[in-house]
């Protein structure tokens, strides 16, 4: 076994030391194979970046009503009536003496994308008094809350870098009335950093939507409460019709948007490959080729045509994944972290950032590993092929 | 007999390096029309250069080179070119077959640079192949047949647009003595019956004594003046 | 034989390496022409340049009063206006039954869209006639198998139907629109507004957006400032655009579709044009001494160069020409199951040949002008 190490180690040092006879042909291997990497990398860390930042803004311990049936809050409906029956329910947590609820009311209206200055879709979210409170995390850094029953607005960080018309301090012109961009608040992480905020009651009124919620937010005592307040709303023929589960598992129900990219990533990726495979390919043979007289000599000696099958192996694996780190290093400097926005699920723009997560980078590398496994593969059957021929060891 | 060749006051030098390596200097021969002149001698005494020249794949740096009447040296890269076409066969010592082509396809190379109808060319490669005794190897690729065999391909290519002048560089180097002679034989008879003007560069003696004369090149030049003009 | 023959045989020469480089060109161009093809389906829509559309300035899921459409249509410039509602339809499954159902009011709908509703005369008048009937685009009619004459029912997951107490309305199909690329009635199914209007629970009276046409393009800007004008500081402020900029600014919803697209695309052709590149040097410098031979017989450098080039322009093309059948394959079949088709957009053969073209001039030229520039005695080491 030993000895077979050695003889692999010396067949790869040949190898390496014949790179230079087809530098540009390693080059054009590795960069195929960095561009499918980066082009798998782009399209998950989008994916993993939408995924994180839906399923990362709902809570365990707080219950959300929508209408069953609704996939979006846009055409959900919960009445005056379910909100106050509801906000009595059992594990509901008070604050002052009053249910930490929240029903809420979501519009769309249009704000301007920075990059294509173009219109999109902004979610403007009516929010109840306690509906700050439901939501962890979430910061006022620039100015102040709204204050309840006014024209007044705050807007979401995430919002502000993506899109112009909601600045803090601006005046906004919406169905005849002026409304005031107040403050600015951080929720990292989470789709509510791409929203704006205002009181549910001025919503109402202002979009001629009188008592109209589409969801509830209900803060419960814990996670464990969820189960028996639903089962109490269930038992309740007045909360007929309503769906009630915790947060997280909404927002959950909502990321596999995402799964679109996932798909296109791997086909894209895949293909990608399948050419990227053709240039390791192509290199390893040639590099068998050149070598051949070397590999004659070598088997003449007394070398194994299992250390001629392995040194070709890595040499191919050594191209794919330089390849792969290539790639992967683009990733990084190109898109990790940066922001970019599409339409959700809830037809509004979600604004999220691009996401190498570990997971994603050790996909990438192996997707590498796999081009230069079956790169090398032929070539290196080729290679231990190659009989101990004294003619062309002579040549 | 009529000169096909008529060399006068030749210069040739290669510069290696910051050598300069003179291989002619001022060296004059003729050649007639049907002759069948075998160059010897030891190596880097110019005999492959001399081929090179003949043969328009190389300038002379100074001097005249006529054939046929009109002179060569003078003329540009294309039209040296087109003048091979026209006037040159060509024998090399490891035959330079194209590896992906039949015989045939071999034998045809050279009509692609000719206006011949495709009928004619099948003819011209059907009489050359006969000349050359193979017929029945037209469909075989290079790989698959004996050296023998593929220098007499290689010498159906060179006759196959029925030029004045064959340029044989060591064409039997690579061969058997047997195998060598049949060579020489069919060469014999190209310049015999065919009147073909042959020019061999060779290291043996033995083919040296198909040619009807021999010279003997050192050092750029003919060892035996009376067979130099 | 001739000098075309002679380039096909040299390409071949090592079968495995060259269907190794047809495959990766080939992929190029079907990522190319798949992606392009997607991007035109989603970006390109039969416009008319005098049609308009109002919408509510705040956005246009908002809704406008009924109101609005006849002081539009009442404008002057104006030819002819027509209404349009989001009904939140689908069928049976609400994630994969949607369906974009609009209601409509029929003989203006008919007079604005035109061009895209060329149907038979009496589907037509089937459809004017039957207030519970609808209009559905070809395509989703033989999705789901349903023949003129018979009742489906449509569900909402915004409306409440009044008589039924549920979400639930059946049509009567009256008829079928066929939908060419681009049409803009691709995938619509088309009911009665006034129908719609009286069997809702609530937001009667209520448009969606007011599409029209113009009495001529240049009164566009003219009619979009005196409509927005008309309906300056009222509840429902109203923002009129051309239909291309409305479906442009739709589209760019999605994201900066294009600035993907030209990344993918190009990493995808500098991948190739590398692996091709250096695979055609290689592959003209183990020929050398051929070419060496082929000049030596009498063939000049110029069509030596050409034929170097030829062969890179066969590999070229051959990928190129894999690829896009591929592609039309793949969309024709994936056209076949649910969602919109997306069809192979003719232009991409055009752009794929630009692209074949410079590919091959591009990994050809190096090793042509190698071969052109290639001196006998080199070639042949005879000195």
């Amino acid at each position: 076994m030993a000895s077979l190490l050695n003889q692999i180690g010396a067949v790869t040092a040949l190898n390496v030391r014949s790179i230079p006879q087809r530098a540009w042909m390693s080059i054009a291997s590795i960069v195929a194979v960095a561009l499918t990497i980066a082009v798998l990398l782009f399209f998950l860390a989008l994916a993993q970046g939408l995924t994180r930042t839906v399923e990362g803004s709902g809570s365990d311990d707080v219950a959300m009503v929508i209408r069953s049936g609704s996939n979006a809050e846009l055409n959900s409906v919960v009445s005056r009536d379910q909100l106050t029956i509801l906000s009595s329910g059992p594990g509901v947590m008070q604050r002052a003496s009053r249910p930490l609820a929240s029903g809420e009311l979501l519009v769309i209206v249009d704000g301007l994308k920075r990059s294509t200055n173009t219109k999109a879709n902004m979610p403007f979210r009516g929010i109840g008094a306690e509906g700050l409170a439901l939501r962890r995390g979430v910061t006022i850094t620039q100015g102040r809350m709204f204050s309840p029953g006014s024209n007044e607005i705050v807007v979401g960080a995430g919002l502000i870098r993506e899109f112009a018309g909601f600045g803090f301090g601006e005046t906004v012109r919406i169905r005849g009335s002026d409304w005031k961009i107040v403050g600015v608040f951080e929720a990292p992480g989470t789709v509510f950093e791409s929203e704006l905020w205002a009181d549910v009651a001025v919503t109402q009124s202002l979009f001629n939507r009188p008592n109209a919620y589409q969801t509830m937010r209900v803060q419960l005592a814990s996670p464990e409460a969820v189960a028996p307040f639903k089962t109490w709303a269930d038992a309740d023929p007045r909360l007929q019709g309503l769906e009630i589960l915790s947060e997280r598992a909404y927002y959950a129900r909502q990321a596999s948007q995402s799964n679109q990219f996932i798909v296109i990533a791997w086909v894209l990726g895949i293909l990608m490959a399948i050419g990227a495979l053709a240039g390791a390919v192509n290199t390893m043979y040639s590099s068998v080729a050149t070598r051949s007289a070397e590999i004659a000599t070598l088997r003449i000696i007394g070398f194994s045509g299992w250390a001629a099958f392995f040194g070709t192996m890595v040499e191919a694996l050594a191209l794919s994944m330089m390849g792969g780190i290539l790639g992967i290093l683009i990733a990084f400097v190109a898109f990790n972290g940066r922001t970019t926005s599409t339409l959700g699920s809830g037809f509004t723009q979600l604004v999220f950032k691009f996401d190498l997560s570990p997971p994603i980078v050790i996909t990438a590398i192996v997707m590498a590993m796999v081009i230069g496994f079956v790169g090398g593969f032929f070539p290196g059957i080729r290679a231990a092929r190659q009989r101990p021929q004294l003619e062309l060891a002579a040549q | 007999m009529t000169d096909l060749f008529r060399l006068t006051d030749v210069e040739k030098s290669y510069t290696r390096g910051k050598e300069k390596i003179s291989i002619f200097d001022k060296l004059t021969m003729r050649i007639e029309e049907g002759d069948f002149v075998a160059i010897m001698g030891p190596s880097g005494s110019g005999k492959t250069t001399l081929l090179n020249l003949l043969g328009g794949t190389d300038k002379a740096n100074k001097g005249e080179i006529e054939f046929d009447g009109k002179r060569i040296d003078n003329l540009s890269e294309g039209q040296l070119t087109a003048w091979r076409a026209a006037n040159v066969g060509f024998i090399f010592q490891f035959y330079n077959l194209m590896p992906i082509l039949t015989a045939a396809q071999n034998v045809e190379l050279p009509l692609l640079l000719t206006k011949l109808s495709p009928k004619k060319r099948r003819d011209n490669v059907a009489t050359a192949l006969k000349i050359v005794g193979l017929e029945d190897r037209a469909k075989h690729r290079p790989r698959e047949m004996s050296g023998g065999q593929q220098q007499r391909i290689a010498i159906a290519r060179a006759i196959v647009s029925d030029p004045k002048l064959l340029l044989c560089d060591e064409p039997t180097g690579d061969l058997d003595r047997t195998t060598a002679d049949e060579i020489l034989g069919t060469l014999q008879v190209l310049n015999r019956d065919l009147g073909k003007t042959i020019i061999m560069v060779t290291h043996d003696a033995q083919a040296a004594k198909y040619a009807k004369r021999t010279l003997h090149l050192d050092k750029g030049h003919f060892v035996e003046s009376e067979l130099a003009a | 034989m001739n000098d075309r023959a002679l380039m096909w045989k040299n390409l071949w020469r090592k079968p495995v390496r060259t269907i190794l480089l047809v495959v990766s060109i080939m992929i190029a161009f079907l990522i190319f022409s798949g992606i392009i093809s997607f991007n035109i389906a989603i970006s390109t829509f039969n416009t008319l340049p005098t049609r308009m559309v109002t919408l509510s300035k705040v956005n246009f899921t908002q809704t406008l009063p009924i109101a609005h459409y006849e002081r539009i249509a009442a404008m002057e410039g104006v030819a002819a206006a027509t209404h349009m509602n989001w009904f939140g339809g689908y069928f049976q499954d609400q994630q994969s039954g949607f369906l974009p159902v609009f209601a409509v009011d029929p003989e203006t709908y008919f007079q604005v869209y035109s061009e895209d509703l060329q149907i038979p005369a009496e589907q037509r008048e089937a459809f004017f006639k039957d207030r519970a009937s609808m209009l559905v685009a070809e395509p989703v009619a033989e999705r789901y198998g349903w023949r003129i004459g018979q009742r489906i029912p449509l569900q909402s997951n915004i409306f409440t139907n009044r008589n039924s107490g549920n979400s639930t309305w059946e049509f009567t199909l009256a008829g079928t629109i066929p939908t060419p690329q681009g049409s803009s009635q691709s995938g619509s199914v088309l009911i009665h507004y006034d129908y719609y209007n009286e069997t809702v629970t609530f937001g009667r009276d209520r448009i969606g957006w007011v599409p029209f046409l113009t009495k001529s393009a240049d009164l566009n800007d003219q009619v979009a400032a005196a409509i927005d004008g008309r309906f300056l500081n009222s509840q429902d402020e109203t923002s009129t655009q051309d239909e291309e900029t409305f479906n442009k600014s739709f589209t760019a919803q999605l994201g900066n579709i294009a600035l993907v697209v030209s990344l993918v695309v190009g990493a995808a052709f500098i991948a190739i044009l590398l692996i091709v590149g250096t695979t055609m040097a290689l592959a003209v410098r183990e020929r050398t001494k051929e070419i060496g031979v082929m000049k030596t017989l009498g063939f000049s450098s110029e069509r030596v160069l050409r034929m170097v080039l030829g062969e890179s322009m066969l590999l070229s093309f051959l990928g190129a020409v894999l690829g896009c059948g591929a592609a039309a394959g793949l969309l024709s079949l994936a056209s076949g199951g649910g969602g919109p088709p997306i069809y192979f957009a003719p232009i991409v053969l055009v752009y794929a040949a630009i692209i074949a073209l410079l590919l091959g001039l591009v990994t050809g030229l190096g090793p042509a002008l190698a071969a052109y520039r290639l001196s006998i005695i080199d070639a042949l080491g005879r000195r």
